[in-house]
């Protein structure tokens, strides 16, 4: 107990209604610490990559050359805006569909009254668990008609085989293969995020509504759904950032390379293609164009985060 | 809270102890699936020096990212497998790698087209070549008898035998094109060394001969005309699902490189395989592929450089080549000058394939720009929407362009 | 009369059947995988091919034994362990203090530094590894757990203190006042009245961060080479082969490797319906 008293008064601007910063520093410098040194400048000096050429030691400074190429080169630059446009698709998967399932299991898991709930959830959250080099090697066998064609039609489920080239083969129709997979397995994350939203909302607002005779769906759109808003607005942006850094996915389902023909290549893929591996076979890397490349991306999502940042979270 | 607060304190102590450091070597590689051998071929050189070296394998797909950010942060293990041709000399180009123009052995026990793949941009010999691997065409034996079939010598016997396997009801081959490497690696370039001699070759390289002249074009079309005989779902077959429909008898025959023959006729499969070159076309002379795969390279920053150099030394050794070829993996070829294939091992055999017949690395591994484009290409002629005349003017002309810079 | 009517039917309605059958059929999405995952750990190498959907021909317990044989698979096993755990109790610690400050301390200075946390989110970390290497070398640390830790407790502090700034944000703030009225000092309502309100919160946070984490393989790659030290999926990439791998093997272990994964997500749910009826008192 004394151990608490001193703890007390190391805080002391604890008692004054408004502490100022030093006070408040205390709080957020352990944070800050591990933040700085093993993430924000090992990141920030990996930008400045982004001006530099050559793979390890002596690194040249050339400027923006890196961007220049980025954007101008025929094959990089067609490349990245293949990838860009892929990660939309593919972002546009997870916003409408994942966290539309999200918030509907949320809704239905936070019904006091029903039974079961727990089960459900953790059922829900089963995928997320498991690698994701397992789960894409379970849906790659599902999806190659070399293998499930003819069990498939044993059981008159033969219209779920995309004959001949396979859901993953087809250039038309991979990256919603791979997206849906995606979707199904990370869908648990948000559910799990709504949920706490939900059970966050006061009971009294509900009842109030309740007895005014709204109807649960009225209760839904009009008190449960406005009410999560902010987090609705944080679900969006980590959906958005996650998934313009998705990389494993397409990696265990299509090859870095985002196969068949660049219709699953993501900036994740592109990036760790061009910065970290290089392509293959010769795996020689150009760091400076990766860093360039994941510059630039973080440009854009700084410009749609903001917004939504400001709309979501900036009232008081 | 507290509860939590001293487990995790417990588990800080109970993982403390682990720190020590042995004084010991690390060899890294990205041949997973070689871990017991190599680990019996460092064991007997122990034996024989009393240096430890520890066998350190990294999976494949990650081996060049993870080599080149720890050799770059300066942890990289005292020895590694090194990759051929520019992979390897990059690393070697940033200094990474212990120059071994000066390792006894090593310039008089390997030839010149041994060691080309080992020579980066300064001259350097940047590893002691280990290994090379070639290209075959592995048939199911039982298959070939019941349906009468003798092994095709040239390359219009081989389609007759596909077409006659495919009216019979036999799926022909079990290539397919969703790993985005086999096809280029294992079959294109498996092909070419019928077409193509060493000479060609480097003209084709100096822009000398164009990309799109007559051989090349036959190259393709010859290769077009295997797509037929490819599974039907051949767009979502990758390497690993060819060897796999091969290997459970669903086809007769399958185009790979020479280190499936491991697998292919171990334990997990019941079929008889052969092997035969991929036929060349009538009245063309049989080529041979022969391609350096891996060496072993020393880390110029090691902290046990003497040993390192010793190692290097006992590898390009015929003493040493001899311990290595004991247990190097089925269907990986010595690269050394010296007889050391135990007798009647597979690699006695593939190299008796490859006796007297002209050979040759893989077409592309001089012209690395094109290997994407290509792999493209191949793709596009499988799935019907390019033709070998398109195919070889578009790599014509980025090769073209290449050259310009 | 008309009352008995009402909780007649209230009864029925709180059955849920249209949200029962939703749920079971997202259930049966969720999980039949699983079951594939589940009945493929039972074959040989072929089978998996030539009989991937059915049961296995025959029951074979190899790979179940092949994982228990290695008994380095157990040392595996408590290093995942201990980098999850330890990482996610640093995550919460400092990143629920850090969002306390930032949810009442309202000035630019906070804002910026709100700020800078979140952005955090939005480069891919594997950039940085040189530098991380340098660093762990610095410190000495490399090839021991001790490396992870601190990769993997940054990795997760900018979702941490996104999520539960706002989280405790929106904690209503009567709470606080009353808790002034008691004379409590800040530090107090911290850990007294704010991290019981916020379980939820915590709870999600560490399991956003628990399956990237349990799943990482690029640092273990690149900064485990000792045995003793490597993680489970590290070791996993052992059985991938160049050219060919022994599934049902790797199914196996991963499927085991879930399962401590769905412990502590279970442990911490309990923590969340704790938190759950914390919240109901406050209403």
């Amino acid at each position: 107990m004394t151990a608490k008293s001193k703890t007390m008064q190391a805080f002391q601007g604890g008692k004054t209604i408004k502490p100022g910063g030093v006070y408040w520093m205390r709080y957020i410098i352990p944070a800050l610490l591990f933040y700085v040194v093993f993430m924000a400048y090992p990141m920030l000096d990996s930008v400045r990559l982004s001006l530099y050429e050559g793979t390890a030691g002596e690194r040249a400074f050339v400027g923006f050359a890196n961007y220049v190429r980025l954007f101008t080169d025929e094959v990089v630059s067609k490349r990245f805006w293949n990838a860009f446009g892929n990660n939309w698709i593919f972002f546009a998967y997870h916003m409408i569909l994942q966290n539309a399932l999200g918030i509907t299991f949320a809704a239905i898991l936070t019904n006091r009254t029903m039974k079961g709930r727990q089960f459900y959830q953790t059922l829900i959250f089963i995928p997320c668990t498991v690698a994701v080099l397992v789960t894409g090697y379970l849906f790659k066998m599902m999806m190659n008609p070399q293998w499930s064609k003819a069990p498939l039609e044993k059981i008159g489920l033969g219209f779920m085989v995309h004959s001949p080239s396979g859901w993953l083969g087809d250039p038309g129709t991979a990256l919603s293969a791979v997206s849906l997979v995606s979707v199904w397995q990370w869908v648990g994350i948000p559910t799990m995020m709504f949920v706490a939203a939900f059970q966050g909302i006061d009971d009294d607002l509900i009842e109030a509504a309740s007895i005014e005779g709204a109807t649960p769906w009225q209760q839904f759109t009009r008190i449960r759904i406005p009410l999560i808003i902010p987090v609705i607005g944080m679900v969006a942006i980590m959906t958005f950032v996650s998934n313009f850094n998705a990389f494993d996915v397409v990696f265990a389902m299509e090859t870095l390379d985002g196969a068949p023909n660049y219709s699953t290549d993501l900036i994740g893929t592109l990036f760790y293609r061009y910065g970290v591996a290089g392509q293959h076979p010769v795996g020689i890397p150009e760091p400076g164009v990766g860093s360039a490349i994941s510059t630039s991306i973080f440009c854009m999502l700084l410009c749609g985060v903001i917004p939504v940042l400001v709309k979501t979270q900036g009232k008081e | 809270m507290k509860k939590l607060l001293a487990i995790v304190l417990a588990a800080v102590m109970f993982v403390l102890p682990c720190m020590a450091m042995a004084d010991e070597l690390t060899m890294g590689s990205w041949r997973t699936d070689d871990v017991e051998q190599v680990s019996a071929l460092l064991a007997k050189y122990e034996e024989l020096t009393g240096v430890k070296i520890v066998f350190q394998p990294t999976v494949s797909t990650q081996y060049n990212a993870t080599l080149r950010q720890q050799l770059d942060g300066g942890i990289g293990p005292d020895l590694f497998y090194s990759r051929t041709f520019s992979t390897g000399a990059e690393l070697s180009e940033n200094g990474f790698n212990v120059v071994c123009n000066d390792i006894p052995g090593v310039k008089d026990n390997f030839s010149d087209s041994a060691l080309g793949g080992f020579i980066d941009k300064d001259g350097n010999i940047f590893a002691v070549p280990f290994a090379a691997v070639s290209h075959f065409v592995y048939y199911n034996k039982a298959i070939f008898a019941e349906n009468n079939i003798e092994v095709p010598t040239t390359f219009e016997d081989f389609l007759a035998v596909c077409q006659q396997l495919k009216d019979a009801g036999i799926q022909p081959l079990s290539n397919g094109i969703a790993a985005n490497w086999d096809i280029l690696e294992c079959v294109l370039c498996g092909m070419i060394p019928n077409y193509i001699t060493t000479e060609e070759r480097l003209a084709y390289e100096s822009g000398e001969r164009k990309l799109n002249d007559e051989t090349f074009v036959r190259v393709l079309s010859d290769f077009a005309k295997l797509v037929p005989y490819l599974p039907e779902a051949f767009a979502s077959i990758d390497n690993d699902n060819a060897n796999v429909m091969f290997g459970l008898g669903q086809s007769a025959m399958l185009i790979d490189g020479s280190w499936s023959y491991g697998t292919l006729a171990g334990d997990d499969y019941d079929i008889d395989v052969g092997f035969f070159p991929i036929p060349a076309p009538a009245g063309m002379t049989q080529g041979f592929s022969l391609h350096p795969d891996f060496g072993i390279a020393g880390n110029a920053a090691s902290a046990h450089p003497e040993e390192v150099k010793a190692f290097l030394q006992w590898l390009a050794s015929v003493e040493g080549a001899t311990e290595a070829a004991k247990v190097i993996p089925d269907g990986f070829l010595p690269l050394i000058n010296a007889d050391v294939a135990p007798e009647g091992s597979i690699i006695a055999a593939m190299n008796a394939v490859g006796e007297g017949k002209p050979s040759d690395m893989r077409f592309v591994w001089n012209m690395m720009a094109l290997y994407t484009p290509m792999v493209d290409q191949l793709n596009a002629i499988c799935r019907g929407e390019q033709t070998p005349e398109g195919a070889a003017d578009a790599i014509n002309a980025l090769w073209e362009a290449e050259l310009a810079k | 009369m008309a009352k008995e009517k009402k909780t007649r039917s209230l009864k029925i309605m709180n059955m849920h059947i249209p949200y029962h059958i939703i749920m079971i059929l997202w259930s049966f999405i969720a999980m039949f995988p699983m079951w594939f995952l589940f009945v493929n750990t039972f074959k040989v190498k072929k089978e998996i091919y030539t009989n991937f959907f059915g049961l296995p021909s025959k029951w074979t317990l190899q790979n179940y034994k092949a994982l228990m044989a290695s008994s380095d698979f157990f040392v595996y096993f408590r290093n995942s362990f201990l980098v999850v755990v330890i990482s996610l109790f640093m995550i919460l610690f400092v990143g629920s203090l850090a969002a306390f400050a930032l949810a009442h301390w309202r000035s630019k200075t906070s804002r910026v530094i709100y700020f800078f946390f979140v952005i955090g989110m939005m480069l891919p970390i594997k950039i940085a590894t040189i530098r991380l290497i340098q660093i762990m070398k610095t410190l000495g640390t490399l090839n021991t757990l001790f490396s992870l830790y601190p990769v993997y407790i940054a990795m997760g502090l900018p979702t941490a203190v996104f999520i539960l700034t706002e989280f405790i944000h929106g904690l209503p703030g009567e709470l606080y006042e009353a808790g002034y009225m008691d004379g409590a000092g800040r530090f107090r309502i911290y850990y007294q009245i704010v991290i019981p309100l916020i379980r939820p919160a915590l709870a999600t946070v560490a399991i956003y961060n628990l399956v990237p984490i349990w799943n990482d393989l690029w640092f273990p790659l690149i900064f485990i080479t000792k045995e003793n030290q490597k993680t489970v999926l590290l070791a996993v990439t052992r059985l991938q082969g160049q050219y060919s791998t022994d599934w049902p093997k790797v199914l196996t272990i991963l499927a085991m490797s879930a399962l401590p994964v769905i412990t502590l997500y279970l442990l911490m749910s309990k923590q969340f319906v704790k938190g759950l009826t914390a919240g109901a008192v406050k209403g």
